[in-house]
């Protein structure tokens, strides 16, 4: 008999009897928290563990809601540590992962806020903080069918942004600065995320308005500035002179179509971004940008940590707050060159101190689905 | 005889067809993309990848692979867009001392990368992927997230000076392909790669000291990514913790189409330079023949399968794993 054979059957006969051991102990693993009385509804809790879960910190984004978070607990008279960061990786397993042991970890004195990663890994996490009697606020990614209202106080609130409006008045102005003629070019995020699909309808919204602006072509670029030199390189080619003007999903695209232009030796394109990162303001200032649309991330770092909280040491009841506060479009701000510059002295220059109890001053109205 | 040195003839000359076939291909479906401004194109976007690509050649072809390129890519960008800013942030000023050290950097990296693999004995693949992360996570420790800016005019004039219609970073990644093959065809080190490759026992009982031939081809790929590493600054004009994305994907893929074995031994910087300008012309091509965008993805995978089955010889591999 080969060794590989032998070594086969004496692996699968040890492995059946770890298997036995391995469901006794299973079972008892899934029998120690019931002791311990997770899933009783618990009233207020005391000094509950804050935590942040999101994506990465390997971005300008996710950096600015962190510090909103770190901001938040400060105000609170804690350190900055005090905000525990559960950093899933763009790993939706992750991010369920890392919430159910810090909910075990805490035994469920916990408040926090995350996003989710994608839309249906949203519902189990609501769930496990529900049966631990934790509390959570989410931002960005939730099914359409789950709502804060049907989870009773457990589930705080959900925050998103409307991207097709701002969107639309980025375009508009694109249009008016090409003289209403032309051809444009849009390059998008990820094909299939929401935000991509909604900056995308935004521009088609406002072409209706202009018969005479043709849109020859909108491809994903994917968040990425070396993708987006390089697809910008490849429109040149397809349409060369055609291209009047472009329409960039975010400012990290429209860095890459700024140097694709540059090395070309074209200058004064006119184009539009999103997201209001320092540098995109800058070049707003700077004329090489027309537009790009802030979303004050450290705003709602802050704010979606603070309604956790705040509504799990007693503050506010969330089942008495009517339902345009407990699911609200976040804050959008339009910067162009007139007023990138006073943009940039409150926002960027120095961090505006918010008041972490004015839960829903600076949102923008309840979340409508469409049908 | 000759039926068989035709067919090793064949092969050896495939993926250059297959190149030559795909531009014939899309200038049929749009013939502008058969210019000399858009070939100009295609080469600033495949200048930095053809630099990974020739540093992953050699360790493919001692039989190993190197997964580290995407933390080594960004780690040396933030790393030149840093020293370069402390020394003056100009190329004119002091801001050229900027570029040997990051090629020190950049090969002290791939050392590290060799001796993990070879010393703690941990498979290339492992031992190469893991300090890649470690070197995504030093880029991002440096940059706290955030973008940082390279701006000099001097040091841009890689991306907007041109000769010849070409950038000169192209002809940079040119002259750096040139080293690549001389040290592949005319120093010791270079047919060492391909006696560790070809059969490693051989060499080793030949008397090659094989453990200093593996960490030095890691330590020469560190090298070539620090040089991809500052042409895509110049290319884009920043640097930031995600600078290498993509190229893991993009330089293993090029060095496969192009004809270099993963099992060791076969290929070399040719090959690698083929299969890198194959993924951008399909890339830049999809774009111009104007494929809608939810076929692109799909396409370049089959386009792959497709220049492998055509450029490598799998006659001679009993498995695959």
């Amino acid at each position: 008999m080969s060794t590989f054979i032998k070594d086969f059957i004496e692996r699968e006969t040890v492995s059946r009897r770890n298997f036995l051991f391995a469901a006794a102990a299973g079972m008892g693993a899934v029998a120690v928290p019931g002791l311990f009385g997770g899933g009783s509804a618990r009233a207020a809790l005391t000094d509950p563990a804050i935590a942040w879960s999101y994506r990465d910190r390997a971005s300008a984004y996710w950096n600015s809601v962190v510090s909103g978070g770190e901001a938040f607990v400060e105000s609170l008279g804690k350190p900055k540590s005090a905000l525990v960061s559960l950093i899933n990786e763009g790993s939706t397993e992750k991010s369920l992962s890392d919430i159910k042991a810090f909910l075990a970890k805490n035994n469920g004195n916990c408040a926090i806020a995350c996003d989710a990663n994608d839309s249906p890994n949203a519902r189990p996490i609501v769930e496990a903080v529900q049966a631990a009697g934790a509390y959570v606020s989410t931002i960005w990614n939730k099914t359409d069918d789950l709502h804060p209202w049907d989870f009773g106080d457990n589930y705080v609130s959900h925050m998103t942004w409307s991207d097709e409006k701002p969107a639309e008045q980025t375009a508009r102005i694109l249009f008016e600065a090409m003289g209403g003629e032309g051809g444009v070019v849009h390059l998008g995020g990820i094909a299939a995320n929401n935000p991509a699909v909604e900056r995308l309808a935004g521009l088609k919204n406002a072409l209706k308005d202009f018969p005479k602006i043709e849109l020859l072509d909108a491809q994903p670029a994917d968040w990425d500035t070396q993708k987006g030199a390089a697809l910008m390189a490849s429109f040149l080619t397809r349409y060369g002179d055609k291209i009047k003007g472009v329409h960039c999903a975010a400012d990290n695209i429209a860095y890459g179509v700024i140097e694709a232009l540059r090395a070309e030796g074209i200058e004064n394109m006119p184009i539009v971004a999103y997201d209001g990162n320092p540098e995109a303001v800058q070049m707003v200032m700077d004329g090489q940008l027309l537009a790009t649309v802030f979303t004050n991330p450290h705003w709602g770092g802050g704010i979606s940590a603070a309604l956790a909280y705040h509504a799990a040491i007693g503050t506010f009841k969330p089942s008495e707050e009517p339902k345009e506060h407990r699911e609200f479009y976040g804050p959008t701000i339009l910067i162009t060159a007139k007023d990138a510059a006073e943009f940039k002295a409150k926002y960027l220059d120095s961090v505006p101190a918010y008041d972490w109890k004015d839960f829903w001053g600076p949102s923008n109205g309840r979340i409508q689905y469409k049908a | 005889m000759t039926r068989r040195l035709s067919r090793e003839t064949m092969i050896k000359w495939a993926p250059l067809l297959v190149l030559i076939a795909l531009v014939i291909f899309f200038t049929a479906l749009n013939p502008t993309f058969f210019s000399l401004r858009n070939f100009a194109r295609i080469a600033i976007a495949a200048a930095p990848a053809l630099m990974v690509a020739v540093g992953v050649t050699f360790i493919i072809v001692m039989g190993s692979i190197d997964l580290s390129m995407e933390g080594t890519v960004s780690l040396t960008a933030v790393s030149f867009a840093f020293i370069f800013a402390q020394l003056g942030g100009s190329l004119a000023g002091l801001g050229w001392i900027a570029i040997p050290l990051v090629l020190v950097i950049g090969g002290v990296i791939g050392l590290l990368n060799g001796l993990v693999h070879v010393k703690l004995k941990i498979p290339s693949f492992m031992a190469s992927l893991a300090m890649g992360f470690v070197g995504t996570g030093a880029a991002i420790l440096l940059t706290g997230g955030d973008i940082v800016k390279v701006s000099d005019a001097t040091f841009r004039g890689l991306l907007t000076v041109r000769w010849l219609g070409f950038p000169l970073m192209v002809y940079v990644a040119a002259f750096f392909l040139f080293v690549g093959w001389f040290i592949q065809t005319h120093t010791t080190l270079g047919r060492n790669f391909y006696a560790v490759g070809g059969g490693e026992d051989l060499a080793h009982a030949s008397g090659l000291n094989v453990t200093r031939v593996r960490v030095t081809g890691f330590a020469l790929a560190g090298v070539f990514y620090a040089i991809a590493a500052m042409l895509v600054v110049a290319r884009i004009g920043q640097a930031e913790s995600v600078t290498g994305a993509n190229f893991m994907f993009v330089s293993i893929t090029s060095v496969v189409v192009g004809g270099v074995a993963l099992w060791g031994g076969i290929g070399g910087v040719w090959n690698a330079l083929v299969g890198v300008l194959i993924v951008n012309v399909i890339d830049n091509g999809m774009v111009v023949i104007g494929l809608p965008d939810f076929l692109q993805d799909g396409v370049l995978g089959l386009l792959v399968i497709l220049a492998v089955v055509l450029s490598t010889d799998r006659k001679m591999v009993s498995f695959v794993k």
